[in-house]
Order: structure tokens, then sequence, then C-alpha cells
């Protein structure tokens, strides 16, 4: 590539295209065409036809599915927040010090393999975990059963996608000018409806930067559910695995693959209309 | 509504904290099951992962996987990157937004895909069929850290050495690859960290021979919960803590402000 640095200074039309040719044809071979499998599958699979989408769209047991898991990727996003922003509220607007540790704190818990987060969750909320040891040191008889349901899964997703939105709303609160605030307390603003009507809105965009990353990756979250969740109320990639491990229906599973990825895809055009998409992973 | 969120915000530190630190004194138990807090300390689970095929065939693939899926998505993507960056061309947009693509589809949805395809092919159960899918992942990851890079180079320092009579390919060995060696590393590492993270797509395709370590620990917590994962989470983590210290030991060596760099998401 050296040698090409001269041509590679000039605006000429085929330097572009040669040294974007290799990645261009892996990503064809080895990207599209494996999706484009899928795509063919959810129609040929046992035979040519729309029977597959007929079925994930229509039956009973596809539908819940599909709704539980948008509930759940909506309820994760909002428990996010709610947990997020007081935390990026907190890392704004403190010494630098202790903005930094906790900077330090939410960097760890991203860099740490999700799968080690899991199994953290299977420790704390198991039977013989600290939670249940401190119901019944409180004295309750009938202790809950925390781990697999729907209770366990929900926490251990919020805990590890916060640090997605924790991020995002920090990097904009603080480039939040403080010269703002003040003009707006002088202005008599304060308390709540100075919240209201200055703060959150400044912050609006890390907000929903953080909820259309969270929501989207919650919508196609595998490992945590399956591992932390009710078996009963499973969420669709948790589904789609099922057909494919237990029952070979690829069939099926890519029509709901297909689902999935056709709203996941809708989500994130919206997205890219409004702010463009490689700012939601910059 | 401060002292309110102050609370809030420790409240959720702790959220935070608990299941970070909580692997340590596991790893540590003498009990056979996830029992905490522990009924006594030994050393016996990391014997047991150290000196146990089952746990360190599976280490020895992901690190080969990882580091030959590095090798591979560097290739493609530096010179793809220079081409983005640096050139205006018609379709670049298109261009920009298929690099991310694989960022989007969620990765069940490959892992459907490869199950398939790499079947035709006979890629399944196999390192290279794991490379391959891998790559793909780590692409879109690995181009934004070094295009982020690389808007930023001032390309008068470019044109100064070749004004001084450096021809092109001097210029790109000595001023360009130095200038733009941390975004090359830190990309590469991103692209590594992904692909030694990455479990949807390895449970599917990887099989026995191929097993990843994620994969490993996924098939052990649904089993049997092994307290052996305990072990290897607090390695992980250990590993994490280091890799996230290192650049501010380095920049505090420097005097330089510290920054901590954070990967761009995938989706799990």
């Amino acid at each position: 590539m050296g040698m090409s640095l001269s041509r590679l200074t000039e605006k000429t039309n085929i330097w572009p295209w040669l040294l974007l040719a290799p990645l261009g044809i892996y990503m064809l071979v080895f990207f599209v065409v494996p999706l484009a499998d899928v795509a063919i599958m959810s129609v040929t699979d046992p035979r040519v036809s729309l029977a597959n989408y007929q079925k994930v769209l229509t039956g009973a047991l596809y539908q819940r599915v599909f709704i539980n898991t948008f509930l759940t990727a909506a309820f994760v996003t909002l428990c996010c927040l709610a947990v997020g922003y007081p935390l990026a509220y907190l890392m704004a607007h403190s010494k630098p010090r202790t903005a930094m540790l906790i900077l330090l704190l939410v960097t760890m818990s991203f860099w740490t393999s999700f799968l080690v987060r899991t199994y953290s969750w299977m420790v704390l909320l198991g039977n013989n975990g600290p939670l249940i040891a401190f119901l019944q040191m409180m004295g309750i008889e009938q202790l809950p059963q925390l781990l697999f349901t729907r209770f366990s899964s929900t926490l251990a997703m919020v805990h590890i996608l916060a640090p997605y939105m924790i991020m995002n709303i920090f990097s904009v609160m603080k480039k939040i000018d403080p010269a703002l605030i003040r003009s707006a307390e002088s202005l008599g603003a304060k308390g709540w409806s100075l919240f209201r009507h200055v703060y959150l809105p400044l912050t609006a965009p890390g907000i929903a930067n953080g909820s259309v990353l969270v929501f989207v990756i919650c919508l196609g979250f595998y490992v945590t559910p399956v591992l932390l969740g009710s078996p009963r109320e499973q969420m669709i990639a948790g589904l789609i695995g099922h057909q494919i491990d237990e029952f070979l229906a690829f069939g099926l599973g890519s029509a709901m693959a297909m689902v999935l990825l056709f709203v996941t895809l809708i989500i994130l055009t919206i997205y890219h209309r409004r702010f463009g998409l490689d700012k939601l992973w910059g | 509504m401060n002292t309110f969120m102050r609370w809030a915000g420790i409240l959720v530190v702790i959220f935070i904290a608990a299941p970070l630190v909580i692997v340590v004194p596991m790893s540590f138990s003498s009990a056979n099951s996830l029992q905490f807090p522990p009924p006594g300390y030994w050393f016996g689970y990391y014997r047991a992962y150290f000196t146990n095929p089952d746990w360190l065939i599976p280490t020895w693939n992901s690190v080969i996987i990882a580091t030959a899926t590095t090798i591979l998505t560097m290739v493609l993507v530096v010179p793809a990157t220079f081409a983005l960056v640096r050139h205006k061309f018609r379709g670049k947009s298109a261009a920009d937004v298929m690099m991310l693509m694989p960022l989007a589809v969620p990765h069940i949805v490959m892992a459907v895909g490869y199950y398939s395809y790499f079947g035709d092919l006979g890629l399944v159960h196999s390192h290279l069929g794991v490379i391959l899918a891998h790559t793909c992942l780590s692409v879109p990851i690995a181009f934004l850290v070094l295009s982020a890079n690389l808007k930023g180079f001032d390309r008068n320092l470019e044109r100064a050495a070749q004004s001084l009579g450096a021809s092109p390919t001097r210029t790109f060995i000595h001023i360009t690859l130095p200038i733009l060696r941390p975004g090359l590393i830190i990309s590469a590492l991103f692209a590594f960290v992904q692909s030694f993270d990455e479990t949807v797509v390895a449970i599917f395709i990887s099989g026995r021979d191929a097993a990843t370590l994620p994969r490993k620990m996924f098939d052990s917590i649904r089993q049997e919960a092994d307290p052996v994962i305990a072990v290897i989470s607090t390695l992980l983590f250990l590993l994490v803590m280091v890799g996230i210290a290192a650049p501010y030991f380095a920049s505090a060596l420097r005097s330089r402000a510290p920054k901590p760099s954070r990967p761009p998401a995938g989706a799990h």
C-alpha cells in the first residue's frame, strides 16, 4: 500500500475501489451470503412456501414470545435509564477523582465478558446465595425462587446493558455548558422545573442514543435469557436457537430470525435517518 | 433533586460493582456448588482449571481464533479504512453503512446463517469457520476505531515529508504508520476482544473440536455450573483490570491526562 500513497492522495477513481475490494469480496462471501441463506431458508425449508412466516406471525406461541421480547426489551431499556441517569449525573457532577473512579468501574463492567456477569448473577441470586440468605435472616418464611425467572434474567440484562446507557448519557452531560444552568437559575428556574425544562432536554440526545442501543441489543439477546431466564418465558433469540438446536427446524428458525432482523433494522434505520448510524457506536 | 440523584447514584455503584467482585471469593471457595459466602477457602479450583484439558483446550482455541481473527480483520480493514476516509467516490456513504452492518444484525441471526452455510461448505466444527465468522463481526469495530483515528490525522505531516523529498513509501513507513500506531493497536485489541468474548456464533458453529472458552463456559453454566467457572471469571476479570489499568499507568508515566477507552457496542 505504501507505493500507492501518492496516487492514494489524488482523487482518482480506481484506487479506493482497489483498496476496498478485498474487504468487499470478503464481506460478500462471509457476511451477505450467509445472511441471504437465512432469508432463503425461511421460504424454502422444508418446501417453497410462506408457511413459516404464517406460522411465526399468527401462531399463539410465537406471538407470545415476540410480545414478551418486546416488553422485556422496553422494560430493560427503562430500567437502564433509571439506573444510568443518576450514575451519569453523579459522574458529571462530582470531583474529578470520584468521577474517574466511577468511570473506571463502568468501563470495567463494560469490558467484563457478559458470560462472567451472567454467572455472577447466578451466584448472587442462587438458592445458596447472599440474597436468599439475607431474606432468611429477615425471617421471611416463604422464600421466593429468584433464579431462572423473568426477574433474574431482567436484572442481569439491566446490569449488562447499563454501561451502554451510562456512557452515552455521561458523554452528553459532561459537555453541558454550566453557564446554561446558571442563566436558567438566574431567570428563576429551580428544582424540578430546572431539571424538567433545562437539564433533561439538554441530555435528551444521550438518552436517545443509549435507549436505542440498549433496546436493539436486548431484542436479540441470547445468552443471558437462556441461562438465567425461565424456560417458559423465552425471548426470540432463545426460541430461534431452540428451533435450530433441538428440532433442526431451519425454516421456522430462519423465519423468526428474519422477523427479528427486520424489526431491528427498522429501528436502526429510523435512528440513522435522524441522527446517523455512526454516532450510535462512536 | 441533587441529593436524591447523589444517593441513587451511590446505590447504582453498588449494583454495578457487586457482581464484578463476587466472583473473586467464589473462585477460592471450597464448596462444590454455588454457595455464597463460601464455607471455606482453598486453591483447588485453580488447580482444577490449570490441569484440566477440558478447560485448557477451549482456552487455547480461543487464543488461536482471536489472534487469527485479529490479523485477518486488520489486513482487510486497514486498506478499506484508507479508502473510505481519504477518498470521495460514488457509493461511499453506502459503503460506510455496509461496514457497520454486522453490528446491526443480531448475532443469533448470523449464527443461524453460519450454521447452515458453513455446514454446506464443511466449515462447521473447525477453527477456520469460527475465524471467518468472527472476522465479519470484528470488521465494523476495528473500522470505527481506525477511521476515527485516521480522520484526526493531520495530513500536512505527510505533505511536509514529501516536500522534503521523501518518497511516498518512505512517507508511509516513517510518518503515517508511526503516527497511526496507537489507533492501529487499539483497533486490533478491540477486534481481539470481540472474538475472544463472542459467544452466540461460537455456540452454534464451533462444535467440540474448535470449542471456544465462552462456548465451554456457556455449556458448563447450563449443565452443572462447575465452580471452575468462578476461577475463569476471576482470571478474565483480572485481565480486564490489567487491560484498563495499563494505559492509565502508561499515561501517568508520561504525565498526561488519562482517558479510558470504550469499545463500540456489539449485539450480544
